[in-house]
């Protein structure tokens, strides 16, 4: 493995997020506010750290997987480090480990904070608080991918590296192409949703930072009681239309717009995920009607937001569903770990493979009574292999087992069981709120310092799909 | 060398704004407290000279009051004349105007001499004045108190960010250092420990060393530049023989 090689991508994402630093600092410094100088100081750092090995390392052609492997996760991890510099530096509620929830929390986009004060920070902090959800949205490795001039080979591994096998399902183009469709969906959507919030109301400012966390399905908001701030009907239309949106295939999205056979009105997997989100809200609302929690159109406006927010994880709120009746916190739990759908920008578990494995679990039941049959389960009239069915199979496994065992550490650390469970579910989710101490309207702030570090690592764990980490591992043994 | 440049530079602005907001603290807070609980002593002083008149102690008390009521004008001064909080005029207008209410009635004490005994005067009269006076200045402390409270907490948010930059920069520096370590290791010092082992272990019969070496650069040079001075041996060493 060539260390030089590394740093060097490594440095390329640090030059990307160089770039929103120096912007955070120029709205710090248009604002004459106290967060100037650690984002301009952040900014600088990494440009130094970015800049020094693209000037000294020579380009190669080729990278192994590996390589890409490590170039993966340690852009993320590099980047969760330098994006808690601004926060550390600032102060205020931001400790170490704070800081470090902070930036891993926004890169992952998750979207559970610390803060128990949003609105105190000031408004550069604010914008690279939603700037680090927009970067690491789709990617942080996947914006170098789109910048930088690389061979098809290096890109194909790093893209490889970057996307699930799953995720690639929907995708019927080139690396290159799978790349300019990421971008090209991704800030169409941003500006579309920024353009739309502003017509109706919102604050330039409040309308980019809020976009950045809904197309990345993130959730952070300048607000401290989210989107219920701004008790508007039609912003929270837009903003639930805009998270739908974010939590589908981007290439069946590209395919729509494109007007190609491949988009979202042919994907069973879309036409289910809809379903679902619809049935959830209709649930939600009954229950929240029948139990006179809210009037009729209340129970509606809250129910529809709370289920989309929760089921796209992006996790904005516009109540507190913590006070809410147990036959909807059922639901939304449900959701939370159901996630959204491959190919987006949400993190966790994905429909897709919850999908798979209800098909999966079909062909089992059809080979117990005919084991001779030969059964291909197929997605959008698409077979789809044993191999992939045996990874959706793991992954899952994987991801029960990595959930167990952070609600028992967060227990161990006298977090009540609801706490650490709901906790666990929408971090490693990359959902954001949960329940009980973590609710939609609370954060994580009282949280013991151990534990807030174990739920980091679920964000990882969440946005990088477990796999590449345990790969990493490999790697290191030798076993790769 | 440049973080450490720009952290200086960073830690020198903050430290600066700390050293203002120190001032700002002593200038604008302190002096007002220390006012105000100059003014409450001298309040306790006229109640004791009041007391003392109504006591019969007519002369000692008049001296007391004297030189309280001095001792209130002069703390008064100070605290009017460093108005620094928002409604902070307001809280002093409100002592003003109940402290000279207060002074119209010892006045009233000072000149009668038939207040003497006369404790129902004073409770009547004098101590719900000296009470107003009193909450009114305890009003104007709590007030600068507060912010010199919240004043203190910035203080601490600044020196955090005033020692933070250094912090990262020597941190910063570290991490370069090594990564600079580690680069200068890769392409200069292990391409000539190289060319320094393909030296070592030169065998005769061979016409050139070999390495690894692709880059075009002067340590490659240096490997040209032994294979030529080798191929001369040989060639004198073939010249000789011959």
């Amino acid at each position: 493995m060539r260390t030089e090689v590394i740093i060097k991508f490594t440095g390329f994402v640090l030059l990307f997020n160089a770039f929103f630093l120096i912007v955070s600092s120029l709205i710090s410094i248009f604002n004459a506010e106290t967060s100037t100088i650690p984002l301009l100081f952040s900014g600088l750092i990494c440009i130094i750290f970015g800049l020094f090995p693209f000037i000294f390392v020579e380009d190669h052609d080729e990278i192994s997987f590996s390589e890409g492997l490590v170039i993966v996760v340690g852009g993320w991890l590099i980047t969760c480090l330098i994006g808690m510099l601004p926060y550390l530096m600032w102060g205020g509620e931001f400790n170490l480990i704070n800081a470090w929830f902070e930036s891993v929390s926004g890169f992952t986009t998750t979207g559970s904070s610390i803060l128990n004060n949003i609105e105190n920070l000031p408004k550069g902090l604010l914008f690279w608080r939603s700037s680090t959800h927009w970067i690491g949205g789709v990617g942080v490795i996947m914006f170098v991918l789109l910048i930088l001039p690389h061979s098809t080979s290096s890109r194909l591994t790093l893209l490889n590296a970057e996307m699930s096998e799953l995720s690639k399902f929907n995708f019927r183009y080139k690396a290159r192409k799978i790349i300019n469709v990421l971008a090209i969906v991704y800030v169409g959507l941003t500006l579309v949703q920024t353009l739309l919030l502003t017509i109706f109301g919102m604050s330039l400012f409040d309308a980019i930072n809020h976009s950045f966390a809904t197309i990345a399905t993130g959730g952070f908001s300048t607000k401290n009681t989210s989107v219920a701030y701004f008790n508007s009907v039609s912003i929270d239309s837009i903003i639930m239309l805009f998270m739908v949106l974010s939590g589908i295939h981007f290439g069946l999205l590209y395919g729509t717009f494109t007007l190609k056979k491949d988009n979202i009105f042919r994907s069973s997997v879309v036409r289910s995920f809809v379903l679902i989100l619809f049935l959830g809200v209709l649930f939600v609302s009954a229950k929240l009607y029948s139990s006179g929690t809210y009037s009729l159109w209340r129970s509606l406006q809250y129910g529809a937001f709370q289920v989309i927010s929760l089921g796209t994880t992006t996790g904005f709120a516009t109540a507190d569903s913590a006070n809410w009746p147990a036959f909807t916190h059922i639901i939304l739990i449900y959701f939370t770990i159901q996630c959204a759908m491959v190919g987006s920008t949400s993190g966790g578990l994905k429909f897709d493979r919850v999908y798979l494995f209800f098909k999966s679990l079909r062909k089992q039941l059809t080979l117990l009574q005919h084991p001779r049959a030969v059964v291909v389960v197929r997605i959008n009239d698409r077979p789809i292999s044993e191999h992939l069915e045996t990874l959706t199979l793991v992954f899952l496994v994987l991801y029960i087992f990595t959930l167990f065992i952070t609600t028992l550490i967060l227990t161990f650390l006298d977090v009540d069981l609801y706490t650490a469970f709901s906790a666990s579910i929408a971090t490693i989710g990359n959902v954001g709120p949960g329940f009980g101490e973590v609710s939609s309207l609370s954060n994580y702030a009282n949280i013991p310092n151990f534990g807030k570090f174990l739920l980091t690592i679920n964000m990882l764990l969440g946005r990088l799909e477990i796999f590449n980490i345990i790969a990493l591992f490999m790697i290191k043994k030798g076993n790769f | 060398m440049a973080l450490l440049i720009v952290a200086g530079t960073a830690s020198i602005i903050e430290f600066i704004k700390l050293s203002r907001s120190v001032n700002a603290l002593i200038e604008d807070n302190y002096k007002t407290i220390e006012a105000s609980k100059t003014m409450l002593e001298a309040l306790e002083r006229s109640d004791s000279g009041i007391l003392l008149i109504l006591l019969g102690e007519r002369d000692d008390g008049r001296e007391i009051i004297k030189s309280a009521d001095l001792q209130f004008t002069n703390a008064f001064v100070i605290a009017k004349n460093n108005i620094t909080e928002t409604d902070e005029d307001k809280h002093i207008e409100v002592i003003e105007r109940f402290y000279s209410n207060l002074w119209e009635k010892l006045k009233i004490t000072l000149d009668s001499k038939n207040k003497i005994g006369d404790m129902g005067w004073y409770h009547r009269e004098i101590y719900q004045s000296f009470l107003d006076v009193k909450h009114a200045v305890d009003e104007l402390m709590s007030l600068n108190q507060n912010s010199m409270y919240a004043e203190a907490t910035l203080l601490k948010e600044k020196s955090h960010r005033a020692i933070m930059p250094g912090i990262v920069a020597i941190v910063g520096a570290l991490v370069f250092s090594l990564m600079l370590s580690f680069f200068i290791s890769k392409y200069y010092i292990s391409p000539l420990s190289e060319i320094a082992e393909a030296i070592k272990n030169f065998h005769p019969r061979e016409k050139s060393i070999k390495t690894n070496i692709k880059n075009e650069d002067e340590i490659k040079k240096i490997e040209v530049e032994v294979n030529n001075l080798i191929e001369k041996l040989v060639k004198y060493q073939n010249e000789q023989i011959g």
